[in-house]
């Protein structure tokens, strides 16, 4: 009983520190993307040094086996990392939020049938349904790469999903709701969608992180956009043969994406705290 | 014709054992009802039939004469609108994440109820003791004795005959307990009160009749003054004879 | 002879605000004390200090002293020995008190285990399931042979509670502390674990801490009552002498609450 009293004057906690260098890495590549939207160092497909220059003031990163400036395609591939980071998350969300909703309200034979089939798609590794994905249609390109992360997502979306309403879905509110008159729709999106939104917004930044890396997966395997698009993925694949003379073209893609996903992960925890308040209240 | 009808009504879950058998009572208008009984009653599966959740293996249940049927939607709309429910957990009962104005109104919006929500929502929120500047709030800055007030609020907003109270106060102190069961007495004098609980205090209080319920089977009826002076099944004595009263004063 | 419990101007603050102010309380050996407030008075988190178990973010000043030993400030290390030995607790919901992956006999058998090595025994298993069996019927157990190879889901709640007693009992302790103990069950169990536990403190020359804030329970099980409010200890004294003239408003409120389901029962409403 005490325990109860003790979380209402806490009340919400302020935006932690891990939020903050959260939003500040993932921030610095947001505004890296916008920026190569309208502006870049050099021209991306123009051989503006020579061949595997070291780093200098006039390239910070060096320049490639076509003496094109890494640095300006380390930019670029933020847009792409971002772009599909989000369109897979995107997608992944719908379907996979939609898929779990189905099996939370379903009746017990298909939510048996929904739950497996989740749990054998789960088991497989995410990179592999995108290379299905890919290999099924005709030619790799940025949308195939998003829609087949994106699919391989969803399954992880729709088991949260459906354990999270299901959850819900036991309290007397909803019953409460029920004896109100409100419709199973009705129920859906005032009630359930409302109260699990904050524990799959964060699980969704942890997606929109775990896309930055497929994706440079696949363009590593020459699976993701194709040429000229700068995937990091495809930058290191790049770099893969002159790894011992420039070293520099395998480490800067590569921090780059590690700097993103350590931002989303932080972000991620961030928001964990920020976002339910009787969560924080338990600091 | 009697305001609620219940007849005939068996229950139970799946191939189970039978967890009501032949319940059969009615509830007049405006009369008070308290049906009583311990776990393993049956009297929250006879609740979740009376709300019409769940649908009876045989028998029926009746408001003015016309027997529910939970496959027709724009008939459980019109009982919904009739029926409504207080439940025990004022925790739980009530969306962490919607406002105050925005409980109180969902049976309004839901059953599709015209005139002037707002109008009626202060109303609703006044005849339960809560003041106008509750409504923007949420239910964590509420005690629980508030927050059962709010889901009392949500239940009467409609205006229904049948006000269905779920061990609507065992979850409360006892001093907040003595307030509710005040006001759900003072509500029953425009409404039909059904009080289901293991509390026999609690009824004795807030309810004219009463109904005992063992493992399934009514085992006495009838005026809740002439059953706890004269309980004639050996449940009912026993039931009377453990709950604990205050001492007597110093003699 | 000594108190074995002796609260003196405890105070507990989380952060700014507050949680008990200046509680004093002792219980002597073989007294039953019962400890009365609504939520947020503060009478949990009184028993739980009372033993050292404040979560960690309390700060509390004051004296706690248990069977002798100052509490407040002392290490966990040097606490544990006390928990269990001196006081035993006996909590609201006995499903989240027992393991549910273990037969209940032998949940029972832990701390009968430890204490018997206390006092320099190892027990044979052959003693140590028929000091089981003793526990289990003495808390009543209908068949504790059977029983108590049993998962704790698998009995009723009223058998849980008798469970959760039987292992307090187990500890043999000084002072058995029970919160809201039959708050959970049915009024007709509820009876019955009441009856149990004042034979077994009466039996055992047990002192009983009861925690509730049903005063008529309460009346049935302890001679002397603190009544708590907003972290404040506001009246105390015999239970006869507080329920028929209370001196505080507070608890003048509460006997009048009490007061009025009882006369609803006699008809006088």
């Amino acid at each position: 009983m005490s325990a109860i009293e003790l979380t209402e004057d806490t009340g919400r906690s302020r935006p932690s520190l891990t939020l903050w260098v959260g939003v500040v890495l993932v921030g610095l590549h947001v505004f890296i993307a916008l920026l190569t939207v309208v502006w870049t160092p050099y021209d991306p497909l123009g051989m503006t040094g020579g061949r595997l220059e070291a780093p200098s003031w006039a390239h910070w990163a060096g320049t490639d086996r076509l003496g094109r400036d890494f640095f300006t395609q380390i930019m670029l591939g933020s847009q792409i990392a971002l772009v599909v980071g989000a369109g897979a998350v995107a997608i992944g969300g719908a379907i996979g939020v939609s898929l779990g909703i189905l099996a939370a309200f379903a009746s017990r034979w298909l939510d048996d049938a929904l739950a497996a089939t989740l749990d054998i798609l789960i088991a497989f590794p995410t990179l592999l349904i995108a290379m299905l994905v890919v290999a099924a249609s005709d030619e790799a390109s940025l949308f195939t790469a998003i829609l087949a992360i994106g699919l391989a997502l969803s399954a992880i979306v729709a088991r949260l999903t459906r354990i999270l309403a299901k959850r819900v879905l036991l309290l007397d509110y909803i019953t409460a709701a029920r004896t109100s008159g409100t419709s199973w729709p009705g129920i859906v999106v005032t009630h359930v969608l409302p109260n699990i939104w904050p524990t799959l917004a964060v699980n969704f930044a942890l997606q929109f992180g775990l896309a930055a890396i497929a994706e440079a997966s696949l363009s590593y395997l020459g699976l993701g956009a194709p040429p000229p698009n700068a995937s990091w993925g495809h930058l290191l694949q790049e770099a893969q043969g002159t790894v011992y003379t420039a070293p520099i073209g395998a480490f800067a893609p590569g921090l780059a994406l590690v700097i993103l996903v350590v931002g989303i992960n932080l972000l991620a925890d961030g928001l964990r705290d920020f976002a339910d308040p009787t969560r924080s209240a338990r600091r | 014709m009697s305001l609620l009808d219940v007849n005939g009504v068996d229950f139970s879950y799946g191939r189970g054992k039978p967890v009501l058998q032949q319940v059969s009572f009615a509830v007049e208008a405006g009369a008070s009802l308290g049906i009583v009984g311990e776990s393993g009653s049956g009297k929250t599966t006879l609740l979740r039939l009376l709300l019409g959740l769940t649908r009876p293996d045989a028998g029926t249940i009746a408001l003015n004469g016309a027997a529910i049927d939970t496959r027709d939607s724009s008939f459980m709309r019109g009982y919904r609108r009739q029926v409504q429910a207080v439940f025990q957990d004022p925790y739980s009962s009530l969306d962490p994440r919607q406002s105050v104005f925005d409980i109180i109104a969902e049976p309004l919006r839901s059953l599709r109820i015209a005139g002037d929500h707002v109008a009626l929502v202060a109303g609703a929120l006044d005849a339960v003791g809560l003041d106008a500047t509750s409504l923007r709030r949420y239910p964590h800055q509420f005690s629980g004795g508030q927050r059962q007030r709010i889901a009392i609020a949500r239940a009467i907003v409609a205006r229904p005959q049948v006000l269905l109270a779920d061990e609507a106060v065992s979850a409360l102190d006892l001093t907040t307990r003595v307030r509710i069961v005040a006001l759900l007495q003072a509500l029953s004098k425009d409404m039909t009160l059904v009080f289901v609980s293991h509390d026999l205090g609690v009824v004795a209080a807030a309810c004219r009749d009463i109904v005992v319920l063992e493992r399934g089977r009514i085992v006495e009826s009838g005026r809740t003054r002439d059953v706890l002076a004269r309980p004639k099944h050996p449940y009912t004595q026993a039931l009377l004879a453990s709950v604990p009263r205050m001492p007597e004063g110093l003699s | 002879m000594s108190n074995l419990v002796d609260i003196g101007n405890l105070s507990v603050q989380a952060g700014n605000r507050t949680l008990l102010d200046n509680v004093s309380l002792s219980i002597a050996p073989g007294e039953r004390v019962g400890l009365i407030g609504e939520s947020g008075s503060g009478k949990s988190l009184t028993a739980l200090a009372a033993i050292g178990l404040l979560a960690p973010g309390l700060t509390a000043s004051g004296s706690v002293q248990l069977a002798g030993q100052q509490v407040i400030g002392a290490q966990d290390r040097t606490l544990m020995p006390l928990r269990g030995t001196v006081t035993a607790t006996v909590f609201q919901e006995p499903l989240t008190a027992l393991d549910p992956l273990l037969p209940v006999g032998r949940q029972i058998a832990e701390p009968l285990r430890r204490r018997l090595r206390r006092d320099g025994r190892g027990p044979s298993r052959a003693e140590l399931d028929a000091k089981v069996q003793t526990l289990l019927t003495q808390v009543a157990l209908p068949d504790p042979a059977t029983r108590s190879r049993r998962y704790p889901h698998e009995l009723s709640g009223g058998q849980r509670q008798r469970v959760a007693i039987a292992m307090a009992l187990a500890c043999r302790p000084q002072l058995l502390i029970a919160d809201e103990p039959t708050t959970a069950l049915d009024v007709t169990t509820q009876a019955e674990i009441l009856r149990l536990l004042a034979k077994l403190v009466a039996d055992n020359g047990m002192a009983l801490l009861f925690i509730s804030h049903d005063l008529p329970v309460v009346a049935r099980v302890v001679d002397r009552v603190v009544v708590m409010q907003h972290g404040v200890v506001v009246e105390t004294g015999p239970v006869a002498e507080v329920f028929s003239a209370p001196r505080h408003d507070y608890t003048r409120s509460l006997v009048a609450a009490a007061r009025s389901f009882d006369r609803a029962l006699e008809g006088v409403a």
